[in-house]
C-alpha cells in the first residue's frame, strides 16, 4: 500500500508535456473528422446502401480506440486504476447490452 | 418575432461582452461585490456550501409539493388539485426530491468533507467542480420554470413513454424535464469524476486505500456508480428529446420503435441511481457512529467489501422495476435472485454498525440520534425491498402505495437521515459553529415521528389496493383514516423542517464558536481549525492508520505529523467562466424548450466559445505565501 501512494505522488509530478498536448489535439482532430464521415457517408449516399452500418461500425471501433489510448489513457506506463474502470466499463455495457437484446 | 428580439438582444450582450465596451466601473463594482465571490469561486469547502443551499432551495419547493399532495388526499373525492395540476406535483415532486434535492446536498457533503478527510488541498478539478454545480442549478431552475411557464412535466419522475411522447403530452411539459435533467446531469457527471480522480490521485502521503475514511470510500463508489450509471440516462433523454422535438420514432411501435426501450434505459440508469444517494449516507452514518460511539468501525474491511459489492450489483437488478412489463418468468426469475443478492452486503452494513455501537461509548448528539435512528428506519426499507423483489409478490404491490413506502423508506430513512447527520455533524467544519442541539432535537424527534406516521401506514394503504399516482379515492374504499393519518405525519415533519431552518438561523446569529474539533473526532477533517482554512492544510498530514487523526491523539500527540515543511501553497485562481458556461447551457435549454432552433443553437454557441476561451487560456493560479499561512494558522490557534 506504501508503494501505491508514492506512486500516485509521481503521477501527480509528471506535468503533460507539450508533447501530448499535441497528440490530443491529434486524436480530437481525427475523433472530429471520423464522425463527419460517419455523417457524410448517411447523407451525402457515397456508400452502397447494404455498407452503411458496417461501415459506420468500423468507424466506431476504430474512435473507440482512439479513445482508450488517448483520452482514458490506457497508453499510460502506471494505469491499474485506468484498467480496472475500463474492464469495469466494458463488463457493465456488455451485461445491458445483451440484457437489451435479449429482452428489447 | 420573439425569437428575434431574444437574437438581438443576445447579438448585443455578445458584442458588449467580447468588445469590452461596457462600463469599466460597472464591471469593477460587479467585481467587488460579494456575490462575485461566491459566483466564481473554485473553493471546494465554498462549493459544499453552495450545493447546500441550492439542496435546501429545492427541498423545500419539494416539501410544498409533497403537503399539496397529501392535502388532496386528506378526504375523499377531494378537488382541491385534481387531473393534470396533481399529475404535475407529483412528477416534479419526485424529480426535485431525487435530482435537485438527494443529489446536490450529498454533492454538499462530499465537497465540505472528502477532500478534508484525505488530506488535500483542494479538489483535482476545481473548474469542473464549479461547473457542475452551476450546471444543477441550471437544470433545477430550467426545470422548476415550467410551474410558471405553462405547463408542469406530468408523466411522473419515471417519464415513461408512451405517456411522455407528443401525442399524449402535447404542450411543453415534458421538454422542461428531458432538458432540465439533461443539463444537470452533465453537472453531475463533472463531479462524479472530479471525486473520482480526487480520491485516486490527491490523498496525503501515507492515506493508502484502505485507510480511507467509510464516507471517502462511499463516495468513490457513489461517483462511480454516477460515471457509468449517468450515460444510458443521457442516452435516453436524448432519445425522447428526439423523439419530441425532432420527430425521430424510438418508441413508436407502429415505426417499429419499442417504448420498453425508455423502461431499460432509465432503470439502468435508474437503479444505480438509488445507490448513489445512498451509498454516501452509509458512509456518513459509519463515520458518525464509529465517531460518537468512540469506537473504530467495526469490520472496516468488510464494509468497504460491502459497498463495492453493492455498487456492482447495483447495475444488475435494474429490471425488478419492470418485473410486470412481461419480460417472461426466466428474466424475471435471474432479476429476482440478483435483486435479493444485494440484501447480503447491505445486512453486512447494518450489523457492523451495530457491533460498532456494542460496548462503545455513545454520545447521543443530534448527529448520533439522526444515525440511530436510521437503523431500524431503513431495514424495514430494505426488507419491504426483498418482498418487492419476488415477482409472484410485486404483482400485487407494483404500482401501489406499497412501493410508495418501500422506497420513502429508504430514500428519506435512509439518504434524508444521512444528510441531516452529516449535516449537524460537519456543520462546524462548514461555518465554525454548531447547529444548537436542543433545536436539533426537536428537528430530529417531529421529523421521524412524522415520518413513520406518514409513511408506515402506507404499507397498509398500499395492500388494501391503493394505486399509486392516483388522485383521489372513494368513501366506501375504506381509506379514509389511514390516509388521513398520514398526511398529519407529513405536516410533522414539515414542521421538523422548519424547526431546522430556526435552528440554522438561530445558531448563526449566536456562532459560538465551536473549536476545531468539537466532537473529539478521528478522521483528518478534525485535525484542522474550524471553518477549514482556503489551503486546508498548512502542511500535508502524515498519515499512519485508520483513523488517522485519533491515532496521533492515542500516541499523545495534539497534532498531526507533518509530511513536508511549511513552505508556500499553490492554488487555482476564481474564474467566471462555469458560470457563463452554464448561462448558455441555461439558454439552449431554455430554447428546445419553446421548439426555438435559432436560440437552442446559440446558446450552444456560446458554450463552445466559452470552452474554447478556457481551453487556451494561461492561468497557472496562485501561490498563498509563507507568512500568510503563517499569520493564517497561529489566529486558528489563538
Ligand atoms: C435491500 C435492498 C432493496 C431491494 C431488494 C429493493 C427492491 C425494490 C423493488 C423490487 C422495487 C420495484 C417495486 C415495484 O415497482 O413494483 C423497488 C422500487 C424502488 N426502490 Fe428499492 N430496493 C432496495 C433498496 C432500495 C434503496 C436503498 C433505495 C433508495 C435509496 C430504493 C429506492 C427505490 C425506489 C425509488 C423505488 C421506486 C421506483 C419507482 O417505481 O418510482 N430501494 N425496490
Ligand atoms: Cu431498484
Amino acid at each position: 500500500m506504501e508503494t501505491e501512494v508514492q506512486q500516485n505522488q509521481a503521477q501527480q509530478e509528471t506535468d503533460p508535456t507539450p508533447e501530448s498536448a499535441v497528440k490530443h489535439l491529434l486524436s480530437f482532430a481525427l475523433m472530429i473528422g471520423l464522425t463527419l464521415v460517419a455523417f457524410a457517408a448517411v447523407m451525402l449516399e457515397v456508400v452502397p446502401a447494404g455498407m452503411v452500418i458496417p461501415f459506420i461500425l468500423v468507424l466506431a471501433v476504430i474512435q473507440v480506440f482512439l479513445q482508450l489510448f488517448t483520452f482514458m489513457h490506457l497508453d499510460l506506463k502506471n494505469n491499474r486504476m485506468t484498467v480496472t474502470f475500463v474492464m469495469m466499463g466494458l463488463i457493465i455495457g456488455a451485461i445491458c447490452a445483451v440484457a437489451l437484446f435479449v429482452l428489447g | 418575432m420573439a425569437t428575434l428580439v431574444i437574437l438581438i438582444v443576445f447579438a448585443l450582450f455578445l458584442t458588449a461582452i467580447w468588445t469590452g465596451g461596457y462600463d469599466k466601473q460597472l464591471l469593477n463594482r460587479f467585481r467587488s461585490h460579494w456575490l462575485w465571490d461566491w459566483i466564481t469561486t473554485v473553493d471546494h469547502k465554498k462549493i459544499g456550501i453552495l450545493y447546500l443551499i441550492g439542496g435546501a432551495f429545492f427541498f423545500i419547493i419539494g416539501g410544498i409539493e409533497a403537503l399539496l399532495i397529501r392535502i388532496q388526499l386528506l378526504v375523499p373525492n377531494n378537488d382541491f388539485m385534481v387531473g393534470d395540476t396533481f399529475n404535475e406535483l407529483l412528477s416534479m415532486h419526485g424529480t426535485t426530491m431525487i435530482f435537485f434535492v438527494a443529489m446536490p446536498l450529498l454533492f454538499a457533503l462530499m465537497n465540505v468533507a472528502v477532500p478534508l478527510q484525505i488530506g488535500a488541498r483542494d479538489v483535482a478539478f476545481p473548474f469542473l467542480n464549479s461547473l457542475g454545480f452551476w450546471l444543477f442549478l441550471a437544470g433545477g431552475i430550467l426545470m422548476n420554470l415550467s410551474w410558471i411557464f405553462g405547463n408542469a412535466p406530468d408523466a411522473g419522475w419515471t417519464n415513461y413513454v408512451p405517456i411522455a411522447s407528443n401525442e399524449f403530452s402535447p404542450g411543453t411539459g415534458i421538454d422542461y424535464y428531458v432538458l432540465g435533467l439533461q443539463i444537470s446531469g452533465i453537472g453531475t457527471t463533472m463531479g462524479g469524476i472530479n471525486f473520482l480522480v480526487t480520491i485516486i490521485n490527491m490523498r496525503a502521503p501515507g492515506m493508502s486505500l484502505l485507510r480511507m475514511p467509510m464516507f471517502t470510500w462511499t463516495s468513490f463508489v457513489a461517483s462511480s456508480l454516477i460515471l457509468f450509471g449517468f450515460p444510458p440516462l443521457t442516452a435516453g433523454l436524448f432519445l425522447v428529446m428526439f423523439e419530441r422535438l425532432f420527430g425521430a420514432n424510438f418508441f413508436d411501435v407502429a415505426m417499429g420503435g419499442n417504448p420498453v426501450i425508455w423502461q431499460h434505459l432509465f432503470w439502468i440508469f435508474g437503479h444505480p441511481e438509488v445507490y448513489i444517494v445512498i451509498l454516501p449516507a452509509f458512509g456518513v452514518m459509519s463515520d458518525v457512529i464509529s465517531n460518537f460511539s468512540k469506537k473504530r468501525l467495526f469490520g472496516y474491511t468488510s464494509m468497504v467489501f460491502a459497498t463495492i459489492l453493492i455498487g456492482f450489483l447495483g447495475f444488475m437488478v435494474w429490471a425488478h422495476h419492470m418485473f410486470t412489463v412481461g419480460m417472461g418468468p426466466v428474466a424475471n426469475s435471474i432479476f429476482a435472485v440478483a435483486t435479493m443478492a444485494i440484501a447480503v452486503p447491505t445486512g453486512i452494513k447494518v450489523f457492523n454498525w451495530l457491533f460498532t455501537m456494542w460496548g462503545g461509548k455513545i454520545r447521543f448528539t443530534t448527529a448520533m440520534l439522526w444515525a440511530v435512528g436510521f437503523i431500524p428506519t431503513f431495514v424495514m426499507g430494505g426488507v419491504t425491498g426483498v418482498m418487492l423483489a419476488s415477482p409472484p409478490a410485486d404483482y400485487q404491490y407494483h404500482d401501489s402505495y406499497f412501493v410508495v413506502a418501500h422506497f420513502h423508506y429508504v430514500l428519506i430513512g435512509g439518504t434524508v437521515f444521512g444528510i441531516f447527520a452529516g449535516l449537524y455533524y460537519w456543520w462546524p467544519k462548514m461555518f465554525g459553529h454548531k447547529l444548537g442541539e436542543t433545536l436539533g432535537k426537536w428537528h430530529f424527534g417531529l421529523f421521524f415521528i412524522g415520518f413513520h406516521l406518514t409513511f408506515f401506514i402506507q404499507h397498509f394503504i398500499g395492500l388494501y389496493g391503493m394505486p399509486r399516482r392516483h388522485f383521489t379515492y372513494q368513501p366506501e374504499d375504506g381509506l379514509t383514516t389511514l390516509n388521513q393519518i398520514s398526511t398529519v405525519g407529513a405536516f410533522f415533519m414539515a414542521a421538523g423542517t422548519i424547526v431546522w431552518l430556526i435552528n440554522i438561523i438561530k445558531s448563526a446569529r449566536s456562532a459560538i464558536p465551536a473549536g476545531n474539533d468539537p466532537w473529539d473526532g478521528r478522521t483528518l477533517e478534525w485535525a484542522i481549525s474550524s471553518p477549514a482554512p482556503e489551503y486546508n492544510f498548512a502542511q500535508l498530514p502524515q498519515v499512519r492508520s485508520l483513523d488517522a487523526f485519533w491515532f496521533e491523539k492515542m500516541e499523545g500527540n495534539k497534532k498531526m505529523i507533518p509530511a513536508e515543511p511549511l513552505g508556500p501553497i499553490h492554488m487555482p485562481s476564481s474564474t467566471h467562466w462555469p458560470f457563463i458556461m452554464t448561462i448558455g447551457f441555461f439558454i439552449s435549454g431554455l430554447g428546445f424548450v419553446f421548439r426555438s432552433l435559432e436560440v437552442g443553437v446559440l446558446g450552444l454557441i456560446l458554450v463552445f466559445l466559452t470552452m474554447f476561451i478556457r481551453s487556451f487560456e494561461q492561468d497557472h493560479g496562485y501561490h498563498i505565501e509563507l507568512d500568510e499561512i503563517e499569520k493564517t494558522e497561529k489566529g486558528a490557534n489563538a
